[in-house]
């Protein structure tokens, strides 16, 4: 059990989403940043997608009411009982102890993972929070002052007793993921249905650098540039749609539907993200430039196995380096 | 068809679109939509069900959406050869034979007029018909459930008559009721969230569609046959 | 081997000169109660840390695993705790902690960023306050 004693709002427990009810109208929602998650939930020895905390707004404190492994990943910056966390890092908290996250500059959201998850109910097989249809993660809400949280039962590793970390994924797959030199990041995409129906506006899409508005959310972002219109206007027939659809609504300027967009939508979209750079955009705050770049579904499976392989990589040489440490400890 | 109504859909959301042959385009690298040809009838939604069964006993497909006389099917993995995915979903979409989902029938009892029906004074000027005459025509429909999205158990329900059919508003209203008795351009439904929603509300019904606890939580399938019983009506 | 004496600056100098050569970065030597600690200088000049008992006691922070030396920023000298990570051993993506056995002043780093380091070598010197 955990308690929650300081969180700013919009924080909530996240897996990696209610997949498969798209079609009763069902959200996906889980983390913005599923990398960020998985790598969290690795170190304290879970399931990559275990249920953990994520952190829109700071400071979050908890209080830990029983010796547990506890990482924190992404952008966050974490104190326990006041002393630093390195990035991208596990300990173990005693019983007692208060873990304190704060806000890294040139993020957006920092996730916390514990070891045996966050273990609220399943709603539809997902611990996730979908704020929109009020269930799922903590009664259906964001986290607040006073949450008691339940964490499943899980041995604490002799490694996340010595405490150990990662090299952070932006620094171990620098040459995967560019970002231009003045911080506009580059957001990889395939041309979706009505791409063509934008004429000469479809090259300015992909040409011109779009700021992130301040009206973005887990929901969607929107982007401030120059409008861009379908030649002739279009209406939709509704149709399901995943995270990282790019739509055009009648103003011009493109949505992009996040974790907790509708199932459905109906302005015309130019593009689609390819779903291995969601997570960059996820720890991309209001103000950050994008550009979006023609990309491959060849380029978008490379992309996907890099990603695996990190986590793979992760995954074996801590258990190698736990066996090592082990057998060093016994001489 | 209503002038009225026509320029109104032109300026403010564009003419329908309306495609000749299946039309099969990505959406990010594993999701494929495919838009059956054709107009917006039940005839191209049976067809588009049978598509949704066949395309959701493939293995290497993970989820499948069926929308309005469409289909989203998501991959497991970005797949190596995208042409032969295409190739494969528009021989499936050729094969596809008409299903007659045999679906439940589910009465919901309405109240027509008062505080939640927003919009059918708008209706009426746009229609220039009474509303008595509206709610008649509404309720004396037979709706089929086509698909269920955008919200949790919201269907989109077809069978609207022309005469009633009303474009979705350009700026949505910011906090409609969930349960209000809605008109979106030629369907109709019911509000199953308390937000923001363009479409029109002309009732209200206190039914809950959604129980995210339930074995089936929602309500609504594809296939069911929809009626609106008047409970109430506060004009 | 009795007979020697780590206090004896011709010792000394021989040893220094002999790590110098070999491009050690320095040495720990426990001898029938005498202890001698060299560091060599990047400049390869060798210096001697603890030749003596009444001198300042140290600790040596050592590398838990062979792995890449990670440094962090930090000014020398500087007081640091018991348990603070002073830098990593990186294996592979994974990053070990390399961290203070007591508390005192951080007065040296015994390796260079991104050096290979193997299991046990000393990596970075604390001066424990009396």
């Amino acid at each position: 059990m955990i308690e929650v004693i300081d969180t700013g709002p919009l924080n909530t427990i996240q897996d990696l989403g209610r997949t498969g009810f798209r079609d009763i109208g069902v959200t996906v929602s889980g983390a913005m940043d599923p990398l960020a998650l998985k790598v969290a939930n690795l170190l304290v020895g879970n399931e990559e997608g275990a249920a953990g905390i994520e952190l829109q707004t700071f400071p979050f404190r908890v209080r830990f009411g029983k010796e547990v492994a506890v990482a924190v990943t992404g952008g966050g910056n974490a104190t326990l009982d006041g002393v630093a966390m390195p990035p991208w890092w596990v300990q173990t908290a005693q019983a007692g102890q208060i873990l304190e996250v704060t806000p890294v500059a040139g993020s957006a959201r920092g996730y916390v993972a514990f070891g045996g998850g966050v273990d609220v109910e399943p709603v539809m097989g997902s611990r996730s929070t979908s704020l929109r249809g009020a269930f799922g993660g903590m009664e259906g809400r964001a986290l607040r002052k006073g949450d008691l949280l339940p964490l499943g039962d899980a041995p604490v590793s002799e490694l996340a007793m010595t405490g150990f970390g990662v090299v952070a994924p932006m620094l171990e797959m620098t040459s995967l993921f560019p970002v231009v030199e003045d911080g506009t990041v580059l957001i990889r995409a395939l041309p979706a249905g009505e791409h063509d129906l934008f004429g000469a506006d479809a090259e300015r899409f992909w040409r011109q650098t779009w700021k992130i508005s301040p009206q973005s959310d887990r929901t969607g972002y929107r982007l401030a540039g120059d409008p861009i219109r379908p030649v002739a206007p279009v209406e939709m027939r509704s149709h399901g749609i995943v995270a990282g659809v790019v739509q055009v609504p009648p103003a011009g300027e493109p949505i992009i539907q996040m974790s907790d967009a509708n199932t459905a939508g109906g302005y015309p979209k130019i593009a689609g993200i390819v779903e291995a750079d969601l997570w960059r955009l996820g720890q991309a705050r209001a103000g950050i430039r994008v550009r979006f770049v023609r990309s491959s579904h060849a380029e978008a499976r490379a992309l996907d196995k890099a990603m695996t392989d990190y986590l793979e990589d992760i995954r074996a040489t801590s258990q190698m380096v736990a066996r090592a440490l082990k057998t060093i400890a016994g001489h | 068809m209503n002038s009225a109504l026509q320029s109104m859909t032109r300026s403010s959301l564009g003419s329908p679109l309306v495609r000749e042959r299946v039309h099969i385009s990505p959406i990010g690298s594993r999701a494929f939509l495919i838009e059956a040809p054709g107009g917006f009838d039940l005839a191209t939604q049976r067809r588009i069900w049978a598509l949704t069964q066949d395309v959701g006993h493939w293995d290497d497909v993970i989820e499948t959406v069926p929308g309005m006389t469409n289909l989203l099917a998501i991959f497991r993995v970005v797949p190596e050869d995208p042409q032969a995915v295409v190739a494969r979903l528009s021989n499936a979409w050729d094969l596809a034979q008409s299903v007659d989902l045999q679906g439940k029938t589910i009465e919901i009892a309405v109240t027509y007029g008062g505080e939640h029906a927003i919009d059918l004074g708008a209706l009426c000027n746009l229609s220039g018909l009474r509303d008595r005459e509206i709610i008649r025509i509404h309720h004396e429909g037979t709706y089929t459930v086509f698909a269920l999205g955008s919200a949790p158990g919201f269907g989109y329900l077809h069978g609207l008559d022309p005469r009633i059919h009303m474009p979705r508003k350009t700026v949505p209203s910011l906090k409609m009721e969930k349960g209000c008795v809605t008109i979106g351009g030629m369907q109709t439904g019911v509000a199953v969230l308390t937000g923001p929603n363009g479409w029109n509300s002309i009732g209200f019904a206190d039914l809950p569609m959604f129980d995210p606890t339930a074995a089936t939580p929602a309500i609504m399938a594809p296939g069911d046959i929809v009626r609106f019983i008047p409970e109430r009506i506060e004009l | 081997m009795t007979d020697l004496n780590l206090s004896d600056p011709a010792v000394i100098a021989a040893i220094s000169g002999a790590l110098t050569k070999a491009g050690v970065d320095g040495i720990e030597i426990e001898h029938e109660r005498q202890k001698l600690r060299i560091v060599v200088e990047h400049n390869g000049v060798a210096s001697v840390l603890a030749p003596a008992a009444g001198r300042a006691q140290t600790s040596l922070a050592k590398a838990p695993l062979a792995g890449i030396f990670q440094a962090v920023d930090g000014t020398l000298p500087r007081h640091v705790a018991a348990g603070e990570n002073l830098g990593f051993v990186r294996v592979g993506p994974i990053l070990l902690p390399v961290k203070a056995a007591k508390t005192g002043v951080l007065i040296r780093a015994l390796a260079e960023h991104n050096a290979l380091v193997g299991y046990g070598d000393p990596l970075f010197e604390i001066e424990l306050n009396s």
